[in-house]
C-alpha cells in the first residue's frame, strides 16, 4: 500500500492548512456501470474528484451524463464498479451496509429536487427525522428548531409539508440535511422546482452554511445562476469530466500535487 | 418538555408508525377491521363456548359426578335389591358409602280433600344425602316424613305439620291413607333426583330397594367403583345398571372442546383472511412510500430500522383491530357468562385463555403478514427508490 499523502501529515509546518484542504471524499478513476436487461450501461467512465471542506461544486451536464450517478457515489448510496472512492482515507468499498449507513449519517446531508419531505410529519419533525431513532428528543428538538430558524422558517415549525411553499419545503429539506452536522451537503437539482428568487435564497443559505459551518456543498444543477455561484463547475458529458472551471483561487481541482 | 413528548421520544418507531397508519385512514381501518373480525370470532366463539361448557360441567358436577347410581339390571328377576344385594354391592365398592333408596308414587291428600300424585323416596337416612334446613330427623327414624323444600313451600308445610299419603296400587286405585308427621324440611339443592317426600325404608314393609347410590370422594373413585361393579355383577348377565356421571362428563367435555376448537378454527380462518388484508395494505403502503423510505435510508436509517418501523406499523394495525375486537368479544363473553354462569364476570380460565389467545393471534398474524412487505421495503436500495 502506498502511503496516503492526506493522512501522514509529513509537512508538519503547514498542518493547519493541510486540514483545511484535506479532502473529505476523493475518487480516483471511478467507473460506474449499470446492468439492465443484459446490457451494460457505463454511466461514469473513469472520473476523478475531490471534495474539501467548504467547497462549493456545481456539477453540470446534459441529461444522462452521469451527474446523479456521481452524486450517489459521493453520498455513499452506491459503490463504484471500479476505481477507488475514499472517505477520509477509508476505502468505501470495504464498508458493510451497516457501516455505509452510519458513515452516511455522520458525513452526508441530502437535498433532493422534489424535497421528499414526509407528509405525515410537521416541518419540525421532518427536520428531526434523521435523528428520531437516536433517543435524544430534547437535544434533537433544540437543534431542529435552531436550524429551522436559521433557514428562516422559525414561524412554520408546526406546519405540515402541504402547508408550505416549494421554497419553504426545500428550506425544510436543507434544515433536515443539516441535523446531523454533515461535512458535505449533496443536492440533486435543489432549485429545479423553484423560481429564481427562491433559488437565490437557497444559494444564500448554502453560502452561509459554508462560511459558518464549513460544510461543503456539491450540487447538480441545470440552472446557470447556480453554476455561476459555485467555486468550481464540473461539466460531465457522457460519463466523463470534460471541463472543470475554478472560479476562486483557494479551491484547486483534483488531488493535491 | 412535556411528558408525552419525552415518552414518544423514547419510542420513535411507534410515533412514525402511528402517523403512517393514520395517513391512509380508510385503508388502515379496513385492514384493522379484518383483524377485528378474526379476533371477535376466535375470542367470542372460544370464550363463549368455554362459558357454556363450564355451565354444563357445573350442572353435572352439582348433580354429583362423584356419585355412582346403581339400579337392577334387565336380567335381575325381582327388579329390586334386597339386603343381600346391598351387602354385595357394599363389599364390591369397598370404602365408599352406599345409600339404598326405593322410589314410589303416592297420592297426597290436601286439606281441601283434593288429591294429587307425589313421588316418595324410601331410605334409611336422608341426612346421608341431603342437608336439613328446618326441623330434625330423629336418630331412630321410623315413622315421620321428611319433605323437600320445594314441596314444603308448595304446600305450606313446616315441621310438626301432618301430611296424608296413600300408596298407589297397580290398578290405578289408591290404598289406605295414612298420616305422617313432617319432622324435617330439607335444604335446597341442585342435586339430581331430589324427591318430594322421604319416608323411612321400614314404611315400605318389604325392605326392597329400587336404587343404590354410591357416594365417593372423587371422580376417579366413582369411576373405579363403577368399573368394579360392572366386573362383579355384569359378567354374563346384566344384573346391574351402573350409571356414573363421570363418563358423561368426559364425553361431554371432549365433544364441547372439539366443537369449540373447530369453531375457533373457523374463526382463525377469518384471521388468515385478515392477514392477507394486512399484507396487502402494507404492500400498498410501502409501494406508495417507496421514495420516502429511500430518503429514510439515505439519511441514515439502517435496514433494521426500516424493518422495525414497518413491523411496528403492521403490529399497530393488528393492535387496533385486536383492541376493538377484544372489546366487542368481551361484550359477547360478558353476555355468555351472564347467560350460562349467572354472572357477567364469571370468567373461566378457558375463556380468558381464548381472549388472550385471540389478541396474541391477531397481532401475531399482523406481524407475520407485515413481515414480507417490511422485508421488501427494507431491502430496497435507496438509489433505486430515489431514482424517481
Ligand atoms: N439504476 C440504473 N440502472 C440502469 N441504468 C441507469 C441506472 N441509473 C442510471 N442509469 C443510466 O446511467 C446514465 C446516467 O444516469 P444519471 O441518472 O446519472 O444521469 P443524470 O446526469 O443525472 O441525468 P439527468 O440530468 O436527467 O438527471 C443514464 O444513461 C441512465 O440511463
Ligand atoms: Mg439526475
Amino acid at each position: 500500500m502506498t502511503p496516503d499523502p492526506d493522512e501522514d501529515g509529513f509537512d508538519a509546518g503547514t498542518l493547519g492548512e493541510t486540514i483545511a484542504t484535506d479532502p473529505i471524499i476523493r475518487g480516483t478513476d471511478v467507473v460506474k456501470e449499470y446492468e439492465t436487461g443484459g446490457q451494460i450501461v457505463r454511466a461514469l467512465k473513469g472520473v476523478d474528484f475531490s471534495i474539501a471542506p467548504a467547497d462549493f461544486v456545481a456539477v453540470v451536464g446534459p441529461s444522462g451524463s452521469g451527474k446523479s450517478t456521481l452524486l450517489n457515489l459521493l453520498g455513499l448510496l452506491d459503490v463504484a464498479t471500479s476505481g477507488e472512492v475514499r472517505l477520509r482515507g477509508e476505502d468505501v468499498s470495504t464498508f458493510t451496509d451497516r457501516e455505509q449507513t452510519r458513515k452516511r449519517k455522520e458525513t452526508i446531508g441530502f437535498v433532493f429536487q422534489s424535497f421528499y419531505l414526509i407528509p405525515t410529519l410537521t416541518a419540525l419533525e421532518n427536520v428531526e427525522m434523521p435523528r428520531m431513532l437516536d433517543r435524544t428528543p430534547t437535544k434533537t428538538r433544540e437543534r431542529a428548531t435552531q436550524l429551522l430558524e436559521r433557514v428562516g422558517l422559525g414561524d412554520r415549525l408546526d406546519h405540515y409539508p402541504d402547508e408550505l411553499s416549494g421554497g419553504q419545503k426545500q428550506r425544510v429539506a436543507i434544515a433536515r440535511s443539516l441535523i446531523n452536522d454533515p461535512d458535505i451537503l449533496l443536492a440533486d437539482e435543489p432549485t429545479g422546482n423553484l423560481d429564481r428568487d427562491t433559488g437565490d435564497q437557497i444559494l444564500e443559505l448554502f453560502d452561509e452554511l459554508r462560511s459558518d459551518e464549513n460544510v461543503a456543498v456539491v450540487t447538480v444543477t441545470h440552472d446557470d445562476y447556480v453554476a455561476e455561484a459555485a467555486d468550481r463547475v464540473v461539466t460531465l458529458i457522457d460519463g466523463r469530466i470534460r471541463d472543470t472551471e475554478s472560479r476562486r483561487a483557494n479551491f484547486e481541482e483534483g488531488p493535491d500535487p | 418538555m412535556s411528558l408525552l413528548r419525552r415518552l414518544t421520544g423514547r419510542f420513535p418507531s411507534v410515533v412514525i408508525a402511528r402517523r403512517n397508519v393514520s395517513r391512509a385512514r380508510t385503508r388502515s381501518l379496513l385492514a384493522a377491521a379484518a383483524i377485528m373480525i378474526g379476533v371477535v370470532a376466535i375470542a367470542g366463539i372460544g370464550a363463549g363456548g368455554a362459558a357454556f361448557k363450564q355451565s354444563q360441567l357445573d350442572r353435572i358436577q352439582e348433580q354429583g359426578a362423584t356419585n355412582v347410581y346403581v339400579s337392577p339390571g334387565f336380567d335381575k328377576e325381582d327388579r329390586h335389591f334386597d339386603r343381600t344385594d346391598l351387602m354385595r354391592i357394599d363389599e364390591t365398592v369397598g370404602g365408599a358409602g352406599i345409600v339404598a333408596t326405593e322410589s314410589r308414587s303416592m297420592e297426597y291428600r290436601r286439606r281441601s280433600n283434593r288429591e294429587r300424585g307425589v313421588s316418595v323416596t324410601y331410605l334409611d337416612d336422608p341426612r346421608r344425602l341431603y342437608d336439613v334446613a328446618a326441623g330434625e330427623i330423629p336418630k331412630n327414624w321410623r315413622r315421620s316424613a321428611v319433605v323437600s323444600r320445594e314441596f314444603a313451600a308448595d304446600n305450606d308445610l313446616e315441621p310438626g305439620d301432618r301430611i296424608v299419603l296413600a300408596p298407589e296400587t297397580d290398578e290405578d286405585e289408591t290404598g289406605e291413607f295414612r298420616a305422617y308427621r313432617v319432622t324435617a324440611v330439607l335444604a335446597e339443592t341442585q342435586a339430581f333426583g331430589v324427591d318430594q317426600v322421604y319416608l323411612p325404608i321400614e314404611a315400605t314393609g318389604d325392605r326392597q330397594y329400587g336404587q343404590v347410590r354410591i357416594t365417593t370422594q372423587s371422580v376417579e373413585e366413582a369411576e373405579a367403583a363403577a368399573t368394579a361393579l360392572r366386573e362383579e355383577f355384569n359378567g354374563r348377565k346384566d344384573t346391574l345398571i351402573v350409571f356414573e356421571l363421570t363418563s358423561l362428563v368426559r364425553l361431554f367435555t371432549s365433544i364441547v372442546n372439539g366443537i369449540n376448537l373447530f369453531l375457533a378454527g373457523l374463526g382463525s380462518l377469518s384471521l388468515l383472511v385478515a392477514g392477507v388484508s394486512i399484507a396487502n395494505t402494507m404492500l400498498m403502503s410501502v409501494t406508495k412510500r417507496r421514495e420516502e423510505i429511500g430518503v429514510l435510508r439515505a439519511v441514515g436509517y439502517s435496514k433494521v430500522d426500516i424493518l422495525r418501523i414497518l413491523l411496528v406499523e403492521a403490529a399497530l394495525l393488528g393492535a387496533i383491530g385486536a383492541g376493538i375486537g377484544i372489546a366487542l368479544a368481551l361484550l359477547v363473553v360478558l353476555a355468555a357468562n351472564a347467560i350460562f354462569l349467572g354472572s357477567p364476570f364469571a370468567f373461566t380460565s378457558g375463556s380468558l385463555l381464548y381472549l388472550v389467545g385471540a389478541v396474541v393471534f391477531g397481532i401475531g398474524t399482523s406481524l407475520v403478514a407485515g413481515a414480507y412487505p417490511a422485508w421488501r421495503a427494507a431491502n430496497e436500495r435507496p438509489v433505486e427508490a430515489l431514482r424517481g
